[in-house]
């Protein structure tokens, strides 16, 4: 499975937020860093 | 997740973005978000698709997805990853918090 190496850019991504707009990771750029957390199951 | 709930303010702070990505649906995202008043973005991937791009990893003998975060500086590079062995083994915010710092000071100051 890949992953994701230091000092490389970030693989871009778009997904809709639970509210049902769309999110781009690269939305951000330029803007704040980002933490990303991937995250196990909630329950 | 409770975890970056407490410190989201030093996130704040730093201007930082907390984005949550998960296998559930919109609909378990929306209920566990309310309950638990977490104020990050939170992003339904139900088909793994983000997941797999950053190589999460499904652990079938511990039943489920390890943990994993990555920061993304504002130029869109990765400057930390952290993928999890055991579903606790996650990052102290304090080091998240130290790195965003580190991230932003400027080139000479450090």
């Amino acid at each position: 499975m890949p992953r994701v190496s230091l000092n490389t850019p970030a693989p871009d991504f778009t997904l809709q937020n639970f509210q049902g707009e769309t999110v781009r990771l690269s939305d951000f750029k330029g803007q704040a860093d980002v933490l990303l957390v991937f995250n196990r199951t909630f329950t | 997740m409770a975890q970056l709930r407490q410190d989201y303010a030093e996130f704040e702070k730093r201007q930082a973005r907390v984005v949550v990505v998960g296998p559930e649906d919109a609909r378990a995202f929306a209920a566990y978000f309310q309950a638990n008043d977490l104020p990050f973005v939170g992003l339904p991937d139900p088909t793994a698709s983000v997941l797999k791009l950053y190589g999460q990893e499904v652990n079938l003998f511990k039943l489920g997805r390890m943990p994993a975060q990555v920061i993304v500086d504002r130029d869109g590079m990765v400057r930390f990853v952290h993928y999890g062995h055991s579903m606790a083994d996650i990052p102290e915010n304090s080091e998240v918090l130290e790195l965003l710092d580190q991230i932003n000071t400027p080139v000479g100051e450090k």
